[in-house]
Order: C-alpha cells, then structure tokens, then sequence
C-alpha cells in the first residue's frame, strides 16, 4: 500500500545523490585534465611540473576523499521531484512543503564525505523529517486500555462515511479476542439504518449495543452504555457518532456536549486513507473543537498512498493508533511509526496487495 | 502548527497584478507557482497540474492583454478557459423512461445521492422507484428503506439475500411499472476483484441508461486510479461530487471527468434530501481554484467585444467584403480564444472545423487570413470580385504564402458571404440565438 510512495522516494533519493556526486566528479575531472596539461607542458623544469602537481593531486585527493558543500541551488530540482513524489503519495501541500523545507536546511551547507554514502545521508534526512512528522512518544493504544480505569470510555467522530461504525466494530473485536468485555453506544441517532449497522455488528461480534431512538440525543445514549459498563463491569465503551462536518457548527457543539457530559478517556478520530488536502483541514478543525487524542486512518485497502497519515499526525501532532484496511473485523493493523517508515524506506518487496 | 488561511494563496499574487497590463516572464511564473499551490492544495492530479499549469504560463505571456482588462483578469480569464475545456460540460439529464447504476467507492456517498436522485425525478413528475443491490454493508437495506418510506419514494429490497444481482434481477421484474428505476450498489474500490465483477454482472443485468460515480469531494490523488478502474470496468456516464458542504474542493473531479470520459451531473451538497444540486461549471471552478466570481468575468470579456468592432452595421445592411470579414477576425482575436465563443460566431461550421479541439489550429488558420488579406489593397478588399489569377499571384507572394491558400481563403469569404446572404434573405428567424446575442441586439422583424 506504500509501494508507490517508496518507489518515487527512493528515486528522488537517487536523484539528490547524483546531484552531490555529479558535482564533485565535475571538479575532480576539472583537476584531471590540469594535471594532464601541466605533465604535457613543456618549458616547465621536472621539478617545477613535480611540485605543480604534487598541489593539485592532493586537492583531487581531497575532493574524493574530503569535503564538499551543497548548495540551494543543487538542491532545487531533486526537492521539487521531492515535493511532486509526496504530493502524489497524497500528502497534503502544508505538510509537503515543511517535510521539504527541513530536508533542505538540513542538506544546505552540510559538508561530507565525497563520493560515498552520500544516498544514506539524503535517506537519513529524510527519514529523520518524515520519523518527526509521525512519531508517538506517548502510549499504545493497548497501553492505554491497560492503564485507565475502567469503564474506559473511547469515543469516535469524524465526517461522513469515513467508517467510525466498521472502525469502532473492529475495534470491539480486537478488544474481545485480547479479554475486555466491551459495550458499544448507538451514537447516530440520525443517520437512517445507522442503529441497525451497529447493531448488526454487535449480534455479529456478540456484544451489547446500547440504543435509544432515532433523533434522540447521543450525549444520553453514550451516558446510558457508560452507566451500563459501570452497573455489570465492563471494561470499555465505544461510543460512535454520527458524521458531521467540521464547519457546521452546530454538530461541532453536539460533540463538546457529548464529551463535557461523558468525560471520554479517548477521542478518536476516524478519517479515511483517501482524503487528499482536506484531511488536513478537518483533523485541525476537529482537535481545535473537541480536542482528539489519535486518529484511526481507515480504507488503506483502497491502494491509497498513505501520505494522508503523515499529513494528520503533522496537524494534530497525535499517534495514529490504527489503519483500517478492509470491510473484515480482522482487517485492523496496529499503527507502528517503525512498520510505517519501514513501508516508505525499506525495501521489502513483499506487498500486501 | 498555524496554517495559512488555505484558499487565499492564489487571492494575495493576484492581487499584486492588478492594474498592471503586461506580463513578463518573471511575473507569469510567480504567479503559475501560486496556481499550482492552489490546485495542488484543491486535490486537482499532481500531472494534471503540471500540465494545466504549463498551458497557462504559455498562454499568459503569449496572448495579449484585452483592452480594458489587467493582468489579473487575463490571467483568470485563462485560468478559466483551461478549466473549462475540462469542467465545462454537465451532464445531460432527460427526464423519460430509464435505468440508472449508482456505483463508487465505500461511505462515498451511494446511498444519500440515490435518494436525492429519486426525489429529484419524483419532482420533475416521473414515476421513480429506487432498488437496494448494496446486499454487503451491515444496515445498508435499513438505510436505504427507512430513506425512502421517510420521503414516500417506492423501495425494491430484499432483506437477507446476498446476491445482489438477483435482487436487482427481481427488482427489475417487480418494479416493472415504474418510469425511473435507480439501483444504488454496495461500495467498492479498483483492487476488490470480487465486487468489481459483481458489479459488471449488476450492469448486465440492469442495461443502465446512466451509471453514475459517486466521489467524495475529499478525495486526493486517489481519484485518478479509482475513476479509471469503474470506467474499464462499466463505462461511466456522469459523475456526482458530493459532501461539497464542507472545505474539500473536489479536485479529484478533475481526475474523474477526465479518466471516465464522462463529465459531472449532480453535486451533493448536504446530508438531506433535498441537498442535491445540478452542477454548475462556472461556481465549481471558481470554488476550486480559489478565484472569485469567474461567471461575470467572463461576461464582461463577451460584452467587451462592441458591435461596431464585429462590422454588424455594414453586414446586417447586406454589405460583407473582405474588409468586414477582416474586422470580425481581428474582434475574434481580441477577445481571445474561447471554444464556446467560436462557436457562437458565425464562421461557426463554415470551414473552421470546430469539432476540431486543437484550437490552436483554428486561431492559427485566422492568422494566416489575416495576413494574406494585409497584402491586399483596399480595393481587393472592397471588391472580392476582382480576385483573377494574377491579382491571387501577387497576394500570395507578397504574403508569403501561396496560391492555393489564397485560394482557400477567397473560398472562405464566399461561403461565408452566402450564409449571410442566406440570413439577410429574411430568414433572421433563423438565425441561432447566440448569434443574434453575439451581435449585441434584438432584431425585430
Ligand atoms: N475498503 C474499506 N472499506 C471500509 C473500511 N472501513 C470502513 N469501510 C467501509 O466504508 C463505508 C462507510 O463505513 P461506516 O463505518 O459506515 O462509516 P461511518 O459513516 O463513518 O460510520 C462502509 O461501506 C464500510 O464497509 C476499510 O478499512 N476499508
Ligand atoms: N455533509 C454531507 N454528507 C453527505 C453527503 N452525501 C452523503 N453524505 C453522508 O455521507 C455518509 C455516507 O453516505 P452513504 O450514502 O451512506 O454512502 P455510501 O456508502 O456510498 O452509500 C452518510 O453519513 C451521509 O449522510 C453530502 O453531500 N454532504
Ligand atoms: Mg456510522
Ligand atoms: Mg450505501
């Protein structure tokens, strides 16, 4: 699902090393073809010609085996191949742009090593600004469920159709199959068949679903799972939502009710792999109205690129906990900032799909 | 983190251009850089960006400024025309008898677009029933059913059966009455092998009229890939873009039109029933990149154009020389080139081929008109009729073209001359509306 990513960065990567080394061969075959004329002239004396290039092959020495500088202007067209290859890996322009401008001030002036190792150092800037976009210093989700209190209570939001009730359906299992009995909070009260997907997932999965009717206020449904958890002690709830756009402000306000009521141990934002710029929109609008605790990145099935979890971890600075990727309950992979850079810069061939 | 404000990007380079009448090299790639921003960050195709962005550049410094316009309206104005070649087109809906295929990707929007499109038919007085071939998704027929009893529009499902192409089979059958029939289908993405063959058996099966593709206007660079792979798989016939309601631009709708060959019908604008909308080209394009009200530009360019400039006095009186016709090449130019607006002029169908897309070798053919009749004198250009063999010579070598082209040319302005006769010779009613509009008055008879 990153192979496409991988492949036009390892390009890029190649094109950055060529640049430093294309550079340097110039000058050293500059210096060769001076030692040639020197060696070839003759009104110089033996000694004279001896120590003329005695200079200059030590420069050229130097140059293979010293130090050399990059400069903006080498840079310019390896960066902007840069840039292209992440965009089209769908991240977002924003995000693009910062990746880029830390590689760059991390490349300019930077002296090494000629002729040698010079794709690992492009490789390591690289991953070192991609590693600071996507790392997560604080818990795993499982640690988290391990450590709160219980009931814990995690609730999903999100726009529309980006799959919070499969998500939190995968979720419940995953919990399941590791011991934690779960309840789950029917949320969408206004989506039509939106009760009846949560239910039937939960006949599926053989989990309790708590439910009001439609229209009704899912502050109270989600107040009611909880009281249910707490009442035959049960270890998590899930709540879901109905979707909604972060610019109606009216439902922005139905979510800070629904945590100000139920005090939620996790909000998780659910957003799909193959949002392009607008994830990034809306995972700020989100954090900014009921403040997220992580993100669920879903669909990665659908061979999107997966620049979209870089573009989210950038704007909210949250751990991505999940990736979803299919309609299965088991098609839940555990987000590993390893596993992820691993996608983008290791060569491992084999590929999911 | 602090984002800049997003859609103003191209807004504040613009700006900056305002009152100035020329562009340079200079500015016309800062400005291309801006474009690109800005249509990168509406999800528009990484290539497709290039390309358009390419064409403009080009455009901007070769084509001249209109008189009364600045710099920034020119460039708009191709920014405009660019999108258009691609957007401009909207899916013709007809209201008669007919099948109609939702198809697209998972949570794209399937379902609430079938409900709107139903209610839509009901309005417009067509007996309308909707069928649920999405027998996969958990709740997908409670969904659509509770949907439709809500809004009184005729349901076909069948709770439990797992073989959408039997539901959709039976729906056929019992649902035979109905005008408009619209099959909403389960989601399902380029690489699901399974459904994308369960969905080729549903076309079979349902010989639809139009197969919608339903994309979310959030979608990224994804759009291209997946457009590409229903359209191999059923042919698309139209595209909706929904959840426009929100910040996402619809980009992608670029990658969907051009992948599928197909162009937009409806925009989603909204979770209820009545939030669909029939597509305008003209607000979607000035909604995705960023530019403000596109749709009174490009009036303004038509209008500019005056009707003593097209000689509409001298041809409506009969007289047509090469002299009139040299005065409407040259209004032509000034008004820069637009399809539509090629069109909408007379010559329309009369030797350019404007079937022909490659505009360019339209404006060139003017060009060329142009320049031949410059080597003519006055006389030859009031008197078309004096053209003999030498006279064609001396024109051809003095312009630096040759005797067939002159040739060409002269046959030009007699067809031309005729499909003026023709309307002079009372037949106005005749005449295409736009032209009448083109010559900038209501001619009553
Ligand atoms: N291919 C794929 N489809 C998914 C994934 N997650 C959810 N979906 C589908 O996306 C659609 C919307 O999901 P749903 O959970 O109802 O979204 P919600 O509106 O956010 O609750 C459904 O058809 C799901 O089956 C995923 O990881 N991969
Ligand atoms: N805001 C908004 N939401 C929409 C629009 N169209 C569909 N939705 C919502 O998107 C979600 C998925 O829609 P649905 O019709 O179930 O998608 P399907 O899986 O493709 O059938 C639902 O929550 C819908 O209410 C729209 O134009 N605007
Ligand atoms: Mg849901
Ligand atoms: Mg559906």
């Amino acid at each position: 699902m990153f192979k496409s990513l991988r492949e036009k960065l390892s390009s890029v990567k190649e094109s950055i090393s060529r640049t430093i080394h294309d550079k340097d061969k110039e000058k050293v075959t500059s210096l060769e073809d001076e030692i040639e004329t020197i060696s070839k002239k003759e009104d110089l004396s033996k000694e004279e010609k001896a120590q003329k290039l005695g200079f200059i092959k030590k420069a050229k020495t130097f140059l293979l085996e010293g130090e050399s500088i990059l400069n903006e202007k080498d840079l310019e067209e390896p960066l902007w191949n840069l840039e292209l290859a992440l965009m089209e890996g769908n991240v977002a322009l924003l995000v693009v742009e910062a990746i880029v401008s830390s590689v760059k001030s991390n490349l300019i002036g930077r002296k090494k090593k000629l002729l040698a190792h010079t794709d690992e150092i492009v490789e390591d800037v690289l991953y070192e600004s991609i590693k600071n976009v996507i790392k997560n210093d604080g818990l795993s989700f499982d640690e988290i469920i391990e450590k709160s209190d219980k009931p814990v209570v995690i609730l999903f939001v999100g726009v529309n159709g980006t799959g919070k009730t499969t998500t939190i359906a995968k979720v419940a299992k995953r919990l399941k199959d590791k011991g934690y009995s779960v309840v789950l909070a029917s949320g969408d009260t206004y989506r039509t068949g939106a009760l009846e997907q949560l239910e039937i997932h939960g006949e599926r999965l053989g989990l309790k679903v708590i439910k009001h009717q439609y229209g009704s206020d899912p502050s109270a449904v989600i107040y009611d799972a909880i009281e249910h958890a707490k009442a035959r002690g049960i270890d998590v709830v899930l709540a879901d939502t109905a979707g909604r756009m972060h610019t109606n402000s009216n439902l922005m306000r139905e979510l800070q009710k629904i945590k100000r009521i139920n005090s939620p141990d996790l909000t998780i934002f659910v957003d799909e792999a193959i949002a392009g710029n607008d994830a990034l929109e809306r995972a700020k609008l989100f954090d900014e109205a009921i403040g997220l605790d992580g993100t669920i990145l879903t669909k990665l099935d659908t061979d999107a690129k997966g620049g979209t979890a870089i573009s989210i971890s950038y704007i909210t600075g949250k751990p991505i906990f999940f990736f979803g990727t299919g309609q299965s309950y088991d098609d839940l992979i555990i987000f590993q900032e390893d596993w992820l850079l691993n996608k983008i810069f290791g060569n491992d061939s084999e590929e999911e799909n | 983190m602090i984002l800049g404000n997003l859609g103003n990007s191209l807004k504040e380079t613009f700006n900056k251009l305002a009152r100035l009448n020329k562009i340079d090299k200079k500015i016309a790639e800062e400005i291309i850089k801006d474009v690109q921003r800005a249509l990168l960050q509406a999800d528009v195709n990484v290539k497709l960006v290039m390309k358009l962005s390419e064409n403009i550049k080009k455009r901007a410094l070769k084509e001249e400024v209109l008189e009364g316009f600045d710099a920034k309206e020119h460039i708009s104005k191709i920014i405009y025309e660019e999108f258009s070649n691609i957007l401009g087109k909207v899916t013709e809906i007809e209201l008669k008898r007919q099948n109609i295929m939702m198809v697209g990707l998972q949570g794209s929007g399937k379902t609430t677009s079938t409900a709107k499109l139903a209610k839509y038919f009901q309005r417009k007085g067509l007996k309308t029933c909707v069928i649920c071939a999405d027998t996969f998704r958990p709740g997908a027929y409670d969904q659509l059913s509770q949907l439709c009893k809500v809004h009184s529009i005729p349901f076909y499902g069948e709770k439990g059966n797992e073989n959408a192409v039997d539901v959709v089979k039976n729906g056929l059958n019992e649902m035979k009455e109905y005008e408009v029939k619209i099959v909403d289908t389960a989601g399902r993405h380029a690489l699901e092998d399974d459904l994308i063959q369960e969905m080729k058996e549903i076309n079979a099966v349902l010989k639809p009229d139009h197969k919608f593709l339903v994309l979310d206007a959030a979608i990224g660079q994804e759009a291209e890939v997946q457009s590409r792979k229903f359209s191999e798989a059923i042919g698309i016939t139209g595209v909706i873009i929904t959840k426009l309601d929100g910040t996402a631009k619809g980009g992608g709708a670029l990658s969907a039109v051009s992948e599928t060959g197909s162009s937009i019908a409806f925009i989603g604008v909204g979770e209820r029933i009545d939030d669909l909308e029939k597509f305008d080209p003209d607000s979607f394009i000035s909604k995705l990149v960023g530019l403000g009200d596109l749709k009174s530009l490009m009036e303004r360019v038509q209008e500019s154009v005056k009707p003593d400039e097209m000689a509409v006095e001298e041809v409506l009186k009969g007289k047509f020389t090469l002299k009139e016709m040299y005065k409407q090449f040259e209004a032509i130019n000034k008004m820069g080139p637009f399809n539509q607006l090629l069109q909408m002029i007379p010559f329309g169908g009369f030797g350019i081929d404007l079937k022909d897309k490659d505009y360019e070798k339209t404006k060139y053919k003017l060009d060329r008109y142009k320049i031949i009749m410059d080597s003519m004198t006055e006389y030859e250009l009031e008197n078309p009729a004096c053209f003999d063999s030498s006279r064609i010579r001396r024109v051809a070598i003095g312009s630096g073209s040759d005797i067939a082209e002159v040739r060409d040319l002269l046959n030009y302005y007699k067809t031309l001359k005729k499909a003026f006769g023709m309307f002079k010779g009372g037949n106005i009613r005749g005449l295409p509306g736009k032209f009448m509009k083109m010559f900038g008055r209501e001619i009553k008879i």
